[in-house]
């Protein structure tokens, strides 16, 4: 894509970053549309949706009881399509340089939600079933804290220059010396760090063979996840099952923070999690700050852009990216000890291709802590969604829901939407000269 | 490299060996058994119970080393036997020429498995040579395997029109879903392998949807199950059905794509723009290669043989598919990506690359029969081999091989922003 850029002169380029820009606002506008038409106006007139806000365990039930809210369906979605279709208009004709894709991804939150509501809708003002509003987020929560692990380990590493495709493999280690870990000792920081160890071993065997030896990073990263996914199976059948004990299953607790977690809504969803979760935002926060407003991140950035240029300056190239791929494998690993807290005992392929769903968040998050988020807050909802929409009985396959992540990360890679740019020396080997 | 006359035969042969990209593959297999030597001794309780008493008493340690040995050595002997050749049997057929199907099976596995493992990693290795890294192959074959079996369930026609017709069904499947990322990469510039990656797995998604919501389905059934395969549409075995042996016509149509490679990659005019666009893009495009039409064209090619094996899988051992086809990083695309660089993307050299993993997988399974040690050990030992493989100075360094200027791999290393 850089030749492509290269070869286009200097004012063209504007033009087309404005007819990007409008392309993802008529997009946005779409989304609006489809929404109104066909979850709006596709419903009867009559239906209603039901949706509870209760959280899932009682025994942390809030002060105050929200009732269950009923909805017309059609109503709401016509509303909320008719927002979309003026924020896509807003981006057509104010065209602004910054947000757009996080506009994009409110758009596709709004897509899911209404998805929820018209899969939900009942005929008539009757409340025949309802919607658990906050179990739906509750859940989609825990698949998203998985991925921003994920993402941020890809963005750890290809900051600095080399692709970690291998995200997946750290996921599964982490998960299975996580399980190990938290059976035996009973404690879930030392399954974390234990997680964290076999991320960081997984980083450093990337590390090792792509800078050192100058080996395609991709097929490296490829050849983990096989590994990892033949070695989890090979201890599953080997050790797991003859010894049980090895693999209880333990559930991290959540640990209610006192005032916050009382909040209606919101409160169970942000702060009555495990210790996972707030671990979670604190890293993303971390991260966030260190690259782009310290020393270290800017070198960093510079060895992901312009090695020869970082190394003229004294910056140790292969000593950067070598910290960055073992604290990002080390992220990733921690990322499995979160998935198997949140899913239980460990099974062979649970994780399936949820590391390559991280890898597309950090993707449509352009690389950025910040942008992982909101890309697994929506490939999270979506996960969970295709997951137990089923018990919802709805008309549309599932299957659609699966494939989200990926086609609108193929749209985004391709610049159907949008536009994205890695770090320039992603994924080059680097040699000294 | 031109040798100096005077140094010995000995030093000689050693250099020359030492060059030659087979030793480095055999290194590579010797490292990979032995990790899969420790894997087993370190997850064996019987080994480990053995070395735990040997701290008790002074001939313990010999005890452990022969309890450790006839672990490993159990697992490998059953590895060996059940994927070319369990010699008392065949001993025993030789001279009484009786049961030769019993000793023929083993072979007649690992030439079962070999067999799609070779289409689709010509097709890797095609794409490989015109540097374009095709991580599809899985969704490919995926989606040759879907468009087959429709075809070989769904129409009913007499088998001199129904099996090619199958198979060039297949291809078109996999065409297609090649073509997506193809297009993409060529028109867009968006880097193939991310495309690739995410599109194997709306392929997987889009195979749920059609084995569960389309036609394809078994009537009456509320699995995931596709309609069996006409007889007419399926590669039936050589020795007929009743030999027990499952070693089936795809292994001609197998020869046949490697003649197919051998004469594209060397003697067609279009395997040669291939070839230069991946040596050299900027020559290429200098000496007026269509670089966009070469991409779809490489896309084209490597996904068609991706859904010719996926076909050819199919409709040689299952006569149907199901959810689970093909699925996970075992399927048949994501080891002919590890194939193809064991055979430096050269016709011959991924033929001997899947005889080897074919005879491991298959050797796997017949390990897990025989002594319990699960099968995926298979699949561990090659990922250690292909990661020597790929890292060939690292051999070199680990046995002290001199001769460090080995043929490197030149491979797609590009980045994501090429």
């Amino acid at each position: 894509m850089t030749i492509a850029a290269a070869r286009t002169p200097g004012p063209p380029t504007v033009r087309q970053h404005f007819g990007r820009t409008r392309v993802m606002g008529l997009s946005i506008g779409v989304i609006g549309l489809f929404i109104g038409v066909v979850f709006g106006l596709g419903s009867r007139a009559g239906s209603h949706t039901s949706v509870t806000w209760s959280p899932v365990n009682l025994s942390s039930a809030v002060p105050w009881h929200l009732g269950t809210l009923t909805v017309p369906t059609r109503l709401s979605c016509l509303i909320l399509g008719l927002i979309l279709v003026a924020l896509g208009a807003e981006v057509v004709v104010r065209r602004p340089e910054r947000g757009v894709m996080a506009r994009f991804g409110v758009a596709g939150i709004f897509f899911l939600f209404t998805l929820i509501l018209w899969t939900g809708r009942t005929l008539g003002p009757s409340q025949v079933s309802s919607i658990n509003f906050t179990a739906i987020l509750i859940g989609s929560s825990g698949v998203a804290m998985v991925l921003v692990y994920g993402s941020l380990s890809g963005v750890m590493c290809e900051r600095a220059g080399v692709v970690n495709i291998a995200i997946e493999g750290q996921y599964i280690g982490g998960a299975l010396v996580g399980t190990v870990l938290a059976s035996t000792t009973h404690s879930f920081i030392i399954a974390a760090i234990g997680g964290a160890a076999i991320g960081a071993g997984l980083g450093w065997i990337l590390a090792f063979l792509a800078l050192r030896y100058m080996s395609d990073q991709i097929i490296v990263g490829v050849v983990i996840v096989t590994m990892m996914a033949g070695l989890s199976s090979y201890l599953n059948l080997q050790v797991l099952s003859p010894y049980p004990q090895y693999n209880l299953g333990n559930l991290a607790p959540p640990l209610a923070i006192p005032l916050l977690s009382k909040i209606p809504i919101l409160g169970p969803v942000f702060f009555n999690q495990s210790g996972f979760f707030y671990a979670m935002m604190l890293l993303v926060a971390l991260v966030s700050f260190g690259l782009f407003k310290t020393r270290w991140g800017l070198r960093v950035r510079a060895v992901g852009e312009h090695p020869k240029a970082a190394a003229s300056v004294g910056i140790n190239v292969v000593r950067v990216r070598y910290i960055n791929v073992v604290l990002g494998g080390a992220i990733a690993g921690v990322g499995g000890v979160a998935f198997m807290a949140v899913q239980g005992q460990f099974q062979p392929g649970y994780t399936s291709g949820l590391g390559y769903i991280a890898l597309a968040g950090m993707i449509f998050g352009r690389w950025r802590p910040s942008g992982a988020v909101v890309a697994s807050v929506l490939f999270g909802i979506s996960v969970y969604l295709a997951e137990n929409l089923q018990t919802y009985q709805i008309p549309v396959p599932t299957e659609i829901l699966q494939m989200f992540p990926f086609l609108i990360t193929i749209a985004v890679v391709s610049g159907l939407i949008g536009r994205v740019r890695p770090p320039a020396a992603d994924g080059l080997p680097y040699q000294r000269d | 490299m031109p040798e100096d006359p005077r140094a010995s035969l000995l030093s000689r042969w050693t250099r020359r060996t030492s060059q030659s990209p087979l030793l480095v593959t055999a290194l590579a297999l010797i490292l990979g058994l032995a990790v899969g030597a420790l894997v087993i001794i370190v997850t064996t309780p019987a080994v480990l119970d053995a070395w735990r008493g040997s701290f008790h008493s002074w001939g313990a340690p010999g005890h452990a080393i022969k309890v450790t040995l006839d672990n490993v050595g159990a697992g490998y002997r059953s590895m060996f036997t059940g994927s070319v050749v369990d010699p008392p049997q065949f001993w025993h057929s030789l001279t009484t020429g009786r049961n030769w199907s019993l000793s023929l099976t083993p072979l007649s596995e690992t030439l079962t498995y070999a067999t799609p493992l070779v289409i689709a990693s010509i097709g890797v290795g095609i794409a490989f040579q015109t540097g374009i890294f095709n991580i599809g192959a899985n969704g490919q074959a995926v989606a040759g395997g879907i468009a087959g079996a429709t075809v070989a369930s769904m129409i009913h026609l007499p088998t001199f029109l129904h099996l090619p017709l199958t198979l060039l069904a297949g291809v078109v499947g996999g065409m297609a879903a090649g073509l997506v990322p193809g297009l993409l990469k060529a028109y867009t510039g968006a880097h193939e392998v991310i495309v690739t990656i995410m599109f194997n797995y709306v392929i997987y998604a889009f195979l749920i949807y059609t084995l569960l919501s389309t036609p394809l389905q078994l009537p009456g059934q509320q699995n995931d199950i596709s309609r069996t395969f006409d007889a007419t549409a399926q590669l039936s075995p050589f020795f007929g059905g009743s030999s027990g042996l499952r070693v089936n016509w795809g292994l001609f149509v197998a020869i046949a794509v490697v003649v197919f490679a051998w004469w594209f990659l060397d003697r067609s005019s279009l395997g040669f723009d291939f070839r230069v666009t991946g040596a050299n893009p900027n020559a290429a495009r200098a000496s007026g290669i269509n670089a966009r039409v070469v991409v779809v064209l490489v896309f084209l090619v490597s996904g068609g043989l991706a859904g010719l094996a996926g076909i050819v899988q199919a409709s040689g051992t299952t006569h149907l598919i199901t959810g689970g086809f093909l699925i996970g990083n075992a399927g048949i695309g994501f080891t002919a990506i590890t194939v193809a660089l064991l055979g430096r993307n050269r016709p011959m050299g991924i033929v001997w690359g899947s005889l080897l993993f074919a005879a491991l997988g298959v050797g796997g399974r017949a390990m897990q029969s025989a002594t319990g040690i699960p099968l995926d050990l298979a699949t561990v030992i090659q990922s250690v081999i292909v990661l020597f493989v790929a890292t060939p100075v690292l051999i070199k360094e680990i046995f002290r091989l001199r001769g460090a200027h080995t043929s490197a791999l030149q491979l797609a290393t590009k980045g994501w922003g090429s």
